[in-house]
């Protein structure tokens, strides 16, 4: 949920910026956007969903995640010439590397986990155990690319703690550039010139 | 309750092709950042 806040930070500046120039603003022309929603499904059912997901097996998530992921990068490789996308996508690819590498879940470590929840509930979990949503408690040393699991944190000061990785970090600023930029190169979007090619091809 | 119906009835036809289009790319922007990411908060888990 965190990462939204990247989405409404960069809604924000667009409108800022386009009444500045005194322009329209207008939604990034998304290209297939419903593969974004065929995507997301598997993750709906198997790891949001009250009812489904405790039905549904660690193996079947963890495919059903990887599978989601893949999608989404395919709906990256639709969009690849609106600006941000690529951030997008590499952040994307990062998290399906770690993910893929450590059996379909995100590695959290139990010492950051350790300042999301009590340490009796990290007990109870133990090593190996899923943690969250997309998460799974494992040891540094069982980790692979331990650099790109979620290991970033909040400064302990804040109210609202939550785990992050490398990969999140470039989705949310590809999120906020996408929104920013509508999708058009900077140049361009500062320039106020609106292209067309892009409005036609997002209408394929 | 008439009254309402028509500026309900006047709202909807005020909705056309664009809003739609901008309303799904705005979710499916969401639904992309939700989907691709994978921050925790141990939200599932007592504190």
């Amino acid at each position: 949920m965190i990462l939204l806040v990247a989405i409404l930070a960069g809604l924000v500046v667009g409108l800022s910026l386009a009444r500045v120039q005194k322009r329209p603003w207008t939604v990034p022309p998304l290209r297939k956007p419903w593969l974004v929603i065929i995507a997301f499904l598997p993750q709906f059912f198997n790891l949001y969903l009250p009812a489904t997901r405790t039905r549904v097996s660690d193996d079947l998530a963890a495919a059903g995640l990887i599978v989601s992921l893949v999608l989404l990068l395919v709906f990256c490789w639709f969009n690849r010439r609106l600006s941000g996308v690529w951030l997008l996508a590499l952040g994307l690819f990062f998290n399906l590397l770690v993910i893929a590498a450590n059996g379909g879940f995100m590695p959290i470590s139990p010492q950051t986990a350790s300042r999301l929840v009590s340490p009796e509930s990290l007990a109870a979990l133990g090593n190996g155990g899923r943690f969250g949503y997309k998460d799974i408690l494992l040891l540094p040393e069982q980790t692979r690319l331990i650099w790109l699991s979620d290991h970033f944190l909040l400064p302990e000061g804040f109210p609202y703690q939550v785990a992050f990785s490398l990969g999140d970090m470039f989705i949310a600023a590809g999120a906020f550039w996408l929104m920013v930029t509508q999708g058009k190169p900077l140049e361009e979007a500062l320039k106020n010139k609106p292209k067309n090619k892009i409005a036609k091809e997002s209408e394929c | 309750m008439k009254t309402q119906f028509a500026k309900l009835f006047v709202f909807s036809q005020k909705i056309n092709r664009q809003h739609i289009q901008v309303a799904f790319a705005l979710l499916a922007l969401v639904l992309f950042v939700l989907g691709a990411s994978a921050p925790d908060d141990g939200g599932l888990i007592p504190r």
